[in-house]
């Protein structure tokens, strides 16, 4: 199998490539990891990793930047269905548009919004909600026995940090959510196409068995 | 639910693990990239380098630590010491650092954390605040640099405030009075600063036991805590500490009941 993690100038792209070989290694898996942003390794690629640090109109812009990708993960995505995950900014630029900084357009794949967190009162402790929601976090989950939750339960954390949460109206496309104040959607999908808010390349242990779902999975 | 982050914090000298006090009679301590491994392993919620060299040349060999921990190492990375300018905070986070904490060099160029925070998101600007008490101060409290031995007649809870503004992620503030005391960390300090900015602040500087990072948190609000020396000691362990924070009420993040 071939994994193109997508190289757009994003700043993580190491942490994401070391976790992801560290689980190949440890599974013997079949895989041959690229870090890339040429479209001719990326068509013939059968799996994508969309990375994301910063503020979504950077990530979006790095990603225009480099003509034709954006259609091509399309191409390869929607109408050919090989299987994706976006992480963090990678998830944001999923759905149809952001309002950080500036209404910015996604990639339109799910419903939705992302926009500032809005935290109300004191947490348990009488600490002010901080923002950005920064540090480990379970999961609540809402779609049972997806195969990338396999053997992963609501005790486990991840580790999150962002400032924009995605307001939709199509609940179904939500795997799992998260709870800062309130809830906040931690992983969406459909079908073939997942992203998760949290950075699984960050998360221990449980981040490692999340990639490893996710390596083996076979939508 | 959000967990409070216990943070472990190494002090990285030439590319060694040094122990010592006020940074005088360092000895070596050890390889830094083992030592992360081991604490990430053992339930560090974040690992944090110091660099504490002393020439340019010398920080080359911070890189190679770097890149080596982010390699077996899957929490987040966070990097201070000696962070110049933005071409620094840039081979920093190249090398593998999840965040960069900017202390002097905010100070002296106060739009490097806006530049940076542009340039690579605030997710990974760390503000490292050294304060020390001085009742001439508005707030109490007067911001240092060097380690505490110059004073910049900038007051700290205003530096704070104007440092959220220009896009830090969050603020790693010591108390220049308590650090490497083990009295306990700065409650009032602390409480001034996390109560005043919306970003969350790490308490760092006199922890000498798992209580004064219970108290720290329930007393005064720090979303995480961080220590160096009573972890390297072998005094206590993340699992002693974050045993004790649960058992007083703190959600923390599981880790190996083994070690």
């Amino acid at each position: 199998m071939n994994l193109a993690i997508i190289d757009y100038g994003s700043g993580n792209l190491r942490s994401v490539e070391n976790a992801f070989k560290n689980s190949v290694k440890n599974n013997n898996l079949n895989f041959t990891i690229q870090v890339t942003n040429k479209l001719d390794l990326i068509s013939k690629a059968d799996h994508f990793v969309l990375p994301g640090v910063g503020s979504f109109p950077d990530c979006k812009k790095g990603l225009d930047d480099i003509e034709g990708l954006v259609e091509l993960l399309r191409t390869e995505v929607i109408n050919k269905r090989k299987k994706f995950l976006g992480i963090c900014v990678g998830m944001q630029l999923m759905v149809d548009f952001s309002l950080e900084k500036k209404r910015t357009k996604g990639f339109c794949w799910l419903e939705g919004h992302f926009k500032k967190i809005k935290t109300k009162g004191l947490d348990y402790l009488g600490r002010k909600y901080k923002i950005p929601h920064m540090g480990w976090n379970n999961l609540q989950i809402d779609y049972n026995n997806h195969p990338v939750l396999e053997n992963i339960s609501e005790n486990e954390q991840f580790y999150f940090v962002h400032s924009y949460a995605l307001d939709c109206r199509q609940t179904n496309q939500i795997i799992a959510n998260t709870n800062y104040s309130h809830k906040i959607p931690a992983i969406i999908g459909k079908e073939n196409y997942i992203g998760v808010q949290f950075h699984p390349e960050k998360s221990g242990n449980s981040g490692q068995k999340f990639i490893y779902n996710w390596l083996k999975w076979s939508p | 639910m959000l967990s409070t982050r216990v943070i472990a914090c190494l002090d990285v000298h030439n590319g060694r693990t040094v122990k010592g006090i006020n940074f005088i009679n360092l000895k070596d301590a050890g390889d830094p990239v083992e030592q992360a491994k081991k604490y990430s392993t053992i339930g560090a919620d974040e690992i944090c380098f110091l660099d504490i060299s002393a020439t340019h040349e010398k920080r080359r060999a911070m890189f190679n630590v770097i890149s080596k921990t982010a390699e077996s190492c899957f929490v987040p990375l966070t990097v201070g010491g000696g962070v110049n300018n933005i071409n620094d905070f840039r081979d920093l986070l190249n090398s593998g650092a999840d965040k960069v904490s900017i202390n002097s060099s905010a100070v002296y160029n106060p739009n490097l954390i806006k530049e940076s925070s542009d340039k690579f998101g605030n997710q990974c600007v760390v503000l490292a605040i050294d304060a020390t008490e001085n009742i001439n101060m508005p707030s109490g409290y007067e911001i240092t640099t060097h380690g505490g031995r110059k004073k910049t007649n900038l007051d700290a809870l205003k530096w704070a405030k104007q440092g959220e503004k220009n896009g830090a992620g969050e603020i790693l503030l010591t108390s220049m009075g308590s650090d490497g005391t083990k009295k306990g960390y700065n409650l009032k300090l602390t409480r001034l600063i996390a109560e005043n900015v919306s970003i969350p602040v790490i308490a760092s500087g006199g922890a000498g036991s798992p209580k004064d990072m219970v108290e720290v948190v329930l007393k005064a609000g720090a979303s995480a805590v961080l220590a160096a020396s009573i972890f390297h000691y072998g005094i206590h362990t993340i699992h002693s500490v974050k045993k004790h924070m649960f058992n007083n009420g703190i959600f923390v993040r599981e880790c190996d009941q083994n070690e």
